[in-house]
């Protein structure tokens, strides 16, 4: 293990490793063939001491499993968010970052040459001036210096707002970082904002709480960016069957990003984009994309937002289908029973869940649900959930309906305690 | 700008904690390191904010004659709010929900000091595709009322006189030891986890949707929870998990695991079938709609047990075919 460091330079493999780890929470050492086992094993030690109590290690008839088990609903923390402060980097860096901060503590604006000269001067440390430049075009863009031009001549100053003070001004800030900190839009920001000020978050739990998002953040500022400025992006993309390479059903396309969509019920996240080469859109699984990278402008990205607008409304859940799938479908009708008097509740839930469907009353004690939907899989896959109230199903398509009356008869069997068939 | 930047990571959080005294022990720095670090970073950072001999040091610190560790620079750091922060903090502002946190007033104020700052995301950016319509109105005075009075009561640890609709359409009024605020993206809903306060004691825990509070009065009292959350939320588990068998059909053991990753779980793969056995523990107010998830998987997995769990999933499963078959084999 020599050589072994808590530190990582990019995001990568440990994003893939921890969330193998605490997804399936049943692989072995051999499982994990993408890699070396010496990689293996400094993924899973980084892991074991980023995560202390919640990776598990069991010993099952396989071998011994690493797994992440977590009661996500009643976690004040999310522990994955400890992946964003692993980052590496030089002593150069944390002395440098330390120095600068001190030198301008005071408020007081310097030119290069001064902050140079003073690093000397207050610390005994001697820095080259083009490092120094560096470091200083860095933190202005990363915001915690201010550079201002005088002549040809630039002023740095350190920026002066801190966590500490925005707590202290704004009543509330603090609580509110601490609910966001565990939401699923940049969650890992909010944490080290606590983390910077002290505070922690003691008060707020997320039911329904899909903590592996923190690792697909890592993605979104350059999609969103793209977003905002009507951009195409490079995806690198890997299927599910074989994520160590890109391949035949990965590998790179050109996209044009419309919007992260997340699914609060499957706990995965997408980003809806338009494919020009293909000239549909399509949802890419945000765990599954490798990297994001800036491509050309779009021009008529506006049109594009449009058309993706109007496509919304068949959309159930997150798929586009394709258009030729699309001719064939008809608009799913569901009908279910239940009474009106005695079991409103079930009305309630049609009512808050039937999303683009519309939903009315077709007898005493039945509603039908009609939805017309791209993908009738998803419309079904939901109607699921209300199993023991569903009358009659129409529309979609022939094989969708019959794949639920299938579904419905392996059930009976598989609950009836008859043998069933395999499923397809 | 990135959110993967040293900046933000726990050795740069270490080393700012021990600038923060001008002169600090060895003792004292190793339990920062501890509090601070990861769990084997005590065997990385102590070398090197302790001045070496070799120079492999941060060169943040210098031996004194008493044989502590003064720091190099004059100021305890402070860390300047980065862009990433701000452009987070804006964009948040957009967020529905941030109204119950912050007053009119004070949002207006946050909204003008970051004018010049982009949010780092806008709200028609994301769009959850199967979210409840449902949802709490978190722009409602009274609801925004009620949240503030709760979360103050967390923090001062106050019983509560809470008058509020039961799911069943009863009214209850009673006082509550409030201790923790649930939210759910998939309800859009505040729940309020509490203890009844009776007769000077605490018993039992319960969730109350802030969506169905009518009437919220402080009562002066305090006191402590006298139960840690953790052992009050282990108290509401299922005593026995639920066991389940999923194959790989349909890809079903990476959609089952996604679906249910937010729960607590232990599972263990048959290679020989390629099915997964799983264990989940779950609250026991929730039991319904683990039911109904489960079931939604159809027959790509099979509820083994508690026996009482699996004939609740027997029954609907039986119901269900009788509507569609006209009969029961």
């Amino acid at each position: 293990m020599a050589g072994f460091s808590e530190l990582i330079k990019s995001f990568d493999k440990t994003r893939d490793y921890i969330r193998d780890f605490f997804i399936y929470g049943f692989k072995r050492r051999g499982d994990f063939q993408r890699r070396s086992s010496r990689t293996y094993d400094d993924e899973k030690r980084r892991a074991e001491s980023w995560l202390g109590d919640v990776l598990c290690a069991d010993d099952s008839v396989r071998g011994r499993q690493i797994s992440i088990s977590v009661d996500c609903g009643h976690i004040y923390e999310n522990p994955l968010c400890q992946a964003y402060c692993a980052k590496s980097f030089t002593d150069n860096d944390i002395r440098l970052h330390m120095l600068l901060l001190d030198l301008l503590a005071d408020g007081s604006t310097r030119t290069l040459n001064e902050i140079v000269d003073g690093l000397l001067d207050q610390y005994d440390a001697a820095f080259e001036p083009q490092t120094v430049r560096g470091k200083l075009k860095e933190y202005t863009a990363e915001g915690l210096l201010i550079t201002e031009m005088r002549g040809k001549t630039a002023y740095y100053r350190r920026s002066p707002e801190t966590t500490q003070d925005f707590f202290a001004q704004y009543d509330g800030l603090a609580d509110a970082v601490r609910f966001f900190s565990l939401g699923d839009r940049f969650g890992e920001i909010g944490t080290e904002l606590l983390r910077s000020a002290g505070l922690k978050n003691e008060m707020f739990l997320r039911k329904h709480h899909y903590i592996v998002h923190t690792l697909e953040d890592i993605l979104l500022p350059e999609i969103l960016e793209a977003i905002t400025e009507q951009r195409a992006v490079l995806l690198r993309t890997f299927s599910a069957k074989s994520r160590e390479k890109a391949d035949a059903k990965g590998g790179t396309f050109e996209a044009v990003p419309m919007q992260i969509l997340s699914s609060v019920q499957t706990g995965r996240r997408y980003l809806a984009a338009y494919l020009p080469a293909e000239r549909r859109f399509h949802a890419f699984r945000l765990d599954f994309i490798r990297t994001v990278k800036p491509a050309d402008p779009v021009q008529d990205y506006n049109n594009l937002a449009d058309a993706y607008r109007r496509s919304l409304r068949h959309v159930f859940g997150v798929s586009f289908a394709e258009r030729k799938d699309v001719r064939n479908v008809k608009p799913m009708r569901l009908t279910f029973r239940f009474d009106p008097q005695t079991e409103d509740f079930i009305a309630d839930r049609l009512q808050r869940e039937k999303r683009i469907g519309t939903l009315s009353r077709t007898g005493s004690d039945l509603y039908t649900l009609t939805a017309d939907a791209f993908d009738p899989n998803e419309v079904m896959h939901w109607a699921k959930t209300l199993i023991g109230r569903i009358v009659a199903v129409g529309g979609g398509n022939a094989a969708v309906r019959e794949k639920f009356r299938r579904d419905i008869r392996r059930m009976y069997q598989m609950y009836g305690g008859a043998p069933h068939d395999d499923l397809s | 700008m990135t959110i993967f930047h040293e900046m933000y990571g726990a050795y740069f959080r270490i080393a700012a904690k021990v600038l923060g005294q001008p002169e600090i022990s060895e003792q004292a720095l190793r339990q920062i390191v501890q509090q601070e670090g990861f769990r084997d970073s005590v065997l990385f950072v102590p070398q090197k904010l302790i001045p070496q001999p070799d120079g492999s040091d941060w060169g943040l610190l210098r031996r004194t004659d008493s044989g502590m560790l003064r720091r190099i620079t004059q100021h305890a750091p402070q860390m300047p709010l980065t862009l990433l922060q701000k452009r987070w903090l804006k964009a948040k502002l957009s967020e529905p929900v941030m109204q119950l946190f912050l007053s009119d007033e004070t949002s207006a104020a946050l909204n003008d000091a970051l004018r010049d700052i982009k949010p780092l995301y806008t709200p028609e950016m994301f769009r959850t595709v199967d979210a409840f319509s449902d949802c709490d109105d978190f722009s409602d005075p009274l609801y925004r009322a009620h949240f503030r009075q709760i979360v103050q009561a967390i923090r001062n640890g106050e019983v509560l006189l809470i008058r509020f609709r039961s799911g069943g359409g009863e009214r209850i009024h009673t006082r509550f030891l409030p201790f923790a605020l649930e939210y759910s993206a998939k309800n859009g809903k505040f729940r309020l986890y509490c203890r009844r306060f009776r007769a000077g004691h605490l018993t039992g825990t319960g969730l109350i949707n802030l969506g169905r509070i009518e009437k919220i009065t402080l009562t002066g009292i305090r006191m402590s929870q006298q139960r840690s959350p953790a052992e009050l939320f282990a108290a509401r588990k299922c005593t026995e998990p639920v066991t389940i068998r999923v194959t790989p059909a349909r890809n079903g053991v990476e959609r089952f695991m996604m679906e249910f990753a937010s729960y607590e779980k232990h599972s263990e793969l048959d290679t020989a079938t390629g099915c997964c056995t799983v264990q989940l523990w779950y609250d026991r107010q929730d039991e319904t709609e683990l039911l109904i998830q489960l079931l939604s998987f159809g027959p790509v997995l099979e509820i083994l047990g508690p026996p009482a769990f699996r004939a609740k999933a027997a029954e609907r499963v039986a119901k269900q075919y009788a509507l569609l078959f006209g009969q029961q084999c």
